[in-house]
């Protein structure tokens, strides 16, 4: 994504930014960037019907640039398109003030983007990270087990399962090569797929993971495929295929591919190998029921308040999924939260929930956090219940937003 | 990938010479079989009260392939339904049928010597040559692919039958549907057809002892003779008893006609006859399977004879031979299907020759040592790699006890195959190789352990393996080192130690596996205080099942979805959980919630009118698309389903630490991605609630979490679960609750 302009106010966070959009992976920044309430100011289709004097109704198609106020955002990750929904705000020739509009962020269009409480330092950081214009790692994975595979694009902050492809495979009888054949056939099937969503003229690379030898014998499949076909754009994308273990054909369990290291150079993501880092240090201090790590909403809340998660290896993982809330309040909340931390001095991790480690963070709640000392019973004072997970009623929201604010200043420095 | 294996050692046998012989005279051989069965089949046509030349009943059996009871039926069928044939043709304008009819009726000389003479005088002299016609070409195998298909099938039962005892007892019920037997790999080569063509069926079983006869369902009294006649075909029926309604039937009729394979063959009737006589014996499922492999695919359902099951099975329970199915289970390299395939040698189920033929192949490979291993390891990656992928099925039997052998994958990632096959056992085999019993301990070994306690197999033999290659050979101090080490696993697993069995033995070479080991020399402290392998599994076998758990709803979950053969091609194998099931039945799959009849039922590659739960059984489907099956789904009592859930709450015994987090869940065969989403409370061993939402369940504890498949499963309350995760187990369990 590149930004094309931008007035934000340092202090209140005022102000727009316009964008242009240039890949799919930046429909996914635009994705977590537009809040409800935000304006949004993008070229649009029309349908106008217009009525004459004589009854008679023409429809017209009219291009026009629409600025509407965000009622509801729906992202589409496997074809990575956004719709905006909202009221129309500015009026036009065309349109009235208040009509509704779905607008359909495309690709090379820009959009200019509004914030309706001001720029907050988690959005800052996500239009950061939006137009940082490094290059970007991309890669394509098969994990697989014989009747099962999930082809998934890996880019920097997404996983995108591509196709599924499931085959009910007959078992090995004695006598009977049943097994074998079903088995080419699926390789097969899995290849020609592979062969649609991939680009062959210039390939990316490709992760074959499986337990066990599906996936050397895919690659086998696929060498051979390169060999007896007249296709040398198959024998580019053999030099791009690496074979890596995996517990299973489960798209959970790219967890364990992507955090190998075969897989960590190729993906050269410092970002993403950090945050895998510290996922695997919070689970080896909860495995071992160590008090320093804490998930959940509360706990983590509690801990933060407590000055736990600062200076000296504090550190708090929260999942871009909570800043999505469609409250302003709870939006508001974590975004103090992350401010908070930030503050104390301790290190803020927003991860992904497209992502690997993103999900495993989902699992327990979106939230977690590795303390500098020990916390026991953080969660003691609920013992008793609320089941209903009460964890959105913060005791805590009317400390009010300008608390928020005050670590902000030091994020707005966006220079490009 | 592409190698040369056994499988295409048969193919060149089964292809050779297609065809060629399709004119051929008479050889020798035929006349042999035309003088042993045609007095076999005149004896029978007697019984019926007809007469037919000589030429004619060796041209019926030479059309049949041998078969007596089907040219029996042809020849008694080309008599009866003739009249009322007549009478059609007489009404008839002269339809390009009935052209084509005298056409070929020209040309054939079929009923050349037929004596019409013992016909009703009403029926004198009505002859009508479409009958033969329409049956022809089905018959003679001529251009149809179906006819072809049922030509071979003919031939390759000749040929089976052939070289067994009196053609007379080749009769049997039809009902019993099942998947025909294929000669067995072990067997005498038996005078093989020459010409064969689809390499069909190439499925090879062990079965060389002496079986337990196939139970025998409460047989109906036998049927009056008169029924015979009535049953030949609908047409038959139809015109004879109203020959008013041919003309309005008329073209119903003619399709009927047009496909004798619509409707019962009058092989029905004589084979339910002639069943009562002869249930048990194996010609008879030979011939048996034949008739049955006449019907088409779309062949019309199998009528549920309602059978009361559970009464036959009290009935038989006290004259069954027990049967027993065993893991084997173990690290990987650890041997496990060598000892398997030495058992199976030892114990005659695998011949010599079979060995000698894998040891040759596995020599080329420079895997000599894996020659035995091949017997269980049949898939071509396995044999290159030398390591087990899937469960392997073998069945064999001893004087006592019917054996199905499920030779379990010792390596990690194949561990979710190895939980498949412990499902499905009563008892386990755990070898360890005693020169790497610490690898083991680390590795699978222990994990297996757990794991098939978790499945609910209670009863285990250690099979201290290659004993013969410690240093020095067979020291009894390794093996109590063995001892030693492992007894601490199983006790902490929760096996009683009457229930834990160590044997001594070495499966590369045999020893102390079904031959116990001679008194002298070093080893004799082995054949003094151990028995053999078999010796320890024949004694470890019990009932595994009681009356409740045949009484309960069906229960069976689906470990295999294969194509049985062109006549079966949808049959299902698993372990049936609960309850019983007979052919005819309708039962439901879940969670994709489809009906399906069962065609045929097969345990231990018998066909069978019925199995209850305990057994390892192959249903053969029909009414249902093979699309709605998954290993791993649940067929059930149509009457009494398991629902689909997604939403479970566990009980869990955790073996690493457990957070809410992804895992992969295994029940048998089921292999399921889902999610721990909260964990609700640890348990102590009280089985109270020690502390409401733990943050953590760390290893050793209890908890109660709540479990969310992505894909809804067919699981209930009482379902032993296995919960992984990054490839190891984290805990075992069951289900509380499932739903909401």
């Amino acid at each position: 994504m590149r930004l094309i302009k931008q007035n934000i106010e340092r202090k209140d966070g005022s102000g727009s930014a316009t964008l242009l959009p240039e890949e799919p992976e930046d429909m996914w920044h635009a994705y977590n960037l537009i809040r409800e309430n935000d304006l949004l100011r993008a070229s649009a289709v029309r349908k106008i019907i217009t009525e004459s004097g004589a009854g008679s109704r023409s429809v017209d198609r009219v291009h026009t640039t629409l600025t509407i106020r965000v009622t509801k955002t729906d992202f589409d990750p496997q074809a990575g398109q956004l719709h905006v929904s909202g009221r129309v705000a500015e009026e036009n020739k065309h349109v009235k003030l208040g009509g509704f509009h779905t607008l359909d962020l495309e690709l090379h269009r820009n959009f200019t983007l509004e914030k309706a409480d001001g720029w907050d330092s988690v959005a800052l950081d996500t239009l950061k990270e939006a137009v940082n214009q490094d290059a970007k790692a991309e890669l394509w994975a098969v994990i697989m087990q014989e009747g099962l595979a999930n082809i998934c694009l890996i880019t920097e902050h997404q996983t995108i399962l591509r196709q599924r492809i499931e085959v009910s495979l007959p078992k090995k009888r004695a006598g009977s090569t049943d097994h074998e054949k079903q088995l080419q056939k699926f390789f097969q099937t899995t290849f020609e797929s592979l062969q649609r969503l991939i680009d062959l003229v210039d390939p990316k690379p490709l992760l074959l993971a499986s337990p066990g030898f599906t996936a050397s014998s895919f690659q086998q499949y696929i060498k051979a495929q390169a060999a007896s076909g007249g296709d040398k754009r198959i024998q580019r994308l053999l030099h791009k295929i690496v074979v890596v273990h995996s517990a299973s054909a489960h798209l959970h369990s790219l967890g364990e591919v992507l955090s190998s290291t075969t897989v960590t150079k190729q993906l050269s993501d410092t970002k993403f190998a950090r945050e895998t880092q510290l996922m695997e240090r919070f689970f080896e201090l909860m495995r071992n029921d160590d008090a320093r790590a804490w998930y959940g909403p509360r706990e983590c809340e509690a801990a933060v308040e407590r000055g736990a998660v600062g200076k000296g290896g504090g550190v708090l993982l929260i999942s871009n999924a909570l800043f999505r809330s469609q409250e302003i309040k709870t939006r508001r909340r974590w975004v103090r939260l992350v401010d908070e931390v930030k503050d104390q001095g301790g290190e803020v991790r927003i991860l992904s929930s497209m992502h690997e480690s993103g999900k495993r963070l989902e699992g327990l709640g979106g939230i977690a956090a590795i303390l500098t000392f020990p916390i026991e019973d953080l969660d003691g004072g609920d013992e008793g219940g609320d089941e209903n997970g009460g964890e959105f009623i913060h005791n805590g929201d009317d400390a009010g937003p300008l608390h928020g604010i005050e670590g902000r200043t030091e994020h707005v420095d966006i220079d490009i | 990938m592409h190698r040369v294996k056994k499988v295409e050692y048969e193919d060149d046998d089964l292809y050779s010479g297609e065809e060629e012989e399709a004119d051929a005279e008479y050889t020798a051989e035929d006349r042999d079989n035309f003088a042993t069965l045609t007095p076999v089949v005149r004896a029978e046509l007697e019984e019926a009260r007809l007469h037919a030349s000589d030429r004619e009943i060796e041209e019926a059996l030479w059309h049949y392939y041998w078969d007596v009871s089907k040219s029996v039926a042809y020849l008694k069928n080309t008599r009866t339904p003739r009249p009322a044939q007549r009478t059609e043709k007489k009404e008839q304008p002269k339809s390009k049928f009935d052209q084509a009819v005298q056409k070929s009726a020209e040309k054939a000389d079929w009923f050349r010597g037929i004596p019409w003479s013992d016909l009703p005088p009403a029926q004198l002299g009505l002859i009508v040559p479409c009958e033969p016609v329409t049956h022809r070409p089905m018959m003679l195998g001529g251009s149809s692919k179906l006819a072809k298909l049922a030509e071979e099938r003919r031939k390759k039962a000749a040929a089976a039958q052939s070289a067994q005892a009196t053609p007379d007892k080749a009769l049997a019920s039809l009902e019993r549907l099942g998947r025909p037997r294929e000669a067995n790999e072990n067997e005498a080569p038996l005078s093989r057809p020459d010409t064969k063509k689809y390499p069909l069926r190439k499925r090879k079983e062990s079965s060389p002892p002496p079986r337990e006869p196939s139970p025998t369902p409460q047989t109906p009294p036998a049927e009056v003779q008169p029924s015979l006649r009535t049953s030949p075909t609908a047409f038959g029926r139809v015109l004879s008893t109203n020959p008013a309604a041919v003309r309005i039937n008329n073209a119903a009729a003619l399709d009927e006609m047009l496909d004798p394979f619509a409707d019962p063959s009058p092989d029905d009737a004589v084979l339910r006859i002639t069943k009562a006589k002869n249930t048990s014996n194996e010609l008879a499922n030979k011939t048996k399977d034949l008739s049955l492999e006449q019907h088409a695919p779309s062949q019309a359902n199998v009528k549920s004879k309602g059978l009361d099951v559970l009464k036959i099975w009290t009935e038989e329970k006290p004259k069954r031979k027990p049967s027993a199915a065993f893991v084997v289970i173990g690290h990987v390299d650890h041997g496990k299907s060598t000892l398997m395939g030495r058992l199976l040698l030892d114990t005659g189920a695998v011949s010599q020759r079979d060995i000698d033929r894998y040891k040759k192949q596995a020599t080329e490979l420079g895997k000599a040592s894996f020659a035995l291993a091949w017997v269980m390891d049949t898939g071509s990656e396995e044999r290159e790699r030398g390591v087990t992928v899937d469960i392997a099925q073998f069945h064999f039997s001893t004087d006592h006890v019917d054996f199905t052998i499920l030779d379990a994958p010792g390596h990690r990632d194949f561990i979710p195959n190895m939980i498949a096959g412990a499902s499905m056992a009563d008892l386990a085999v755990l070898v360890i190789d005693a020169n790497h019993l610490e690898s083991g301990i680390k590795g699978q070994t222990g994990e297996h352990i757990v794991l098939a306690k978790a499945c609910g197999v209670s009863r285990i033999v250690v099979a201290v393996n290659k004993l013969d290659a410690t240093n020095p050979p067979w020291s009894e101090a390794v093996l109590q080192d063995v001892v030693a080490s492992i007894t601490p696993l199983l006790t902490a697993s929760g096996y009683k130690p009457e229930n834990v069995r160590f044997v001594p033995c070495s499966g590369l070479n045999g020893q102390n596996v079904v031959k116990a080991m001679s008194k002298k020399g070093d080893a004799s402290w082995v054949a003094e205080g151990y028995r053999t392998l078999l010796e320890e599994l024949e004694s470890c076998v019990a009932p595994h099942d009681t009356e409740e758990m045949v009484r309960a709803p069906l229960r069976m979950q689906i470990a295999d979805v294969f194509r049985g053969s062109v006549t079966n091609p949808l049959s299902i194998a698993g372990r049936i959980t609960s309850g019983h099931v007979q052919t005819g039945d309708t039962v439901l799959l879940q969670p994709s919630n489809e009906r399906a009849m069962v065609r045929g039922i097969e345990v231990g590659g018998n066909g069978q009118e019925w199995a209850v739960a305990g057994q390892i059984c192959t249903l053969h489907l029909t009414e249902v698309d093979q699309q709605h099956l998954r290993a791993g789904d649940c067929v059930c009592d149509a009457k009494n389903p398991t629902p689909a859930a997604k939403n479970f709450v566990v009980q869990l015994t955790a073996l690493d630490s457990i957070l809410p987090q992804a895992v992969d869940v295994h029940v048998g065969r089921l292999h399921a991605a889902g999610s721990i989403t909260a964990l609700i409370s640890t348990i102590d061993d009280a089985g109270e609630v020690e502390r409401k939402k733990p943050r953590v369940v760390k290893a050793g504890q209890k908890a109660t979490a709540r479990l969310v498949l992505d894909a809804g499963a067919a699981l209930e309350a009482g379902t032993r679960l296995i919960i992984r995760a990054n490839g190891s187990t984290i805990a075992v369990g069951e289900i509380i609750r499932a739903g909401g």
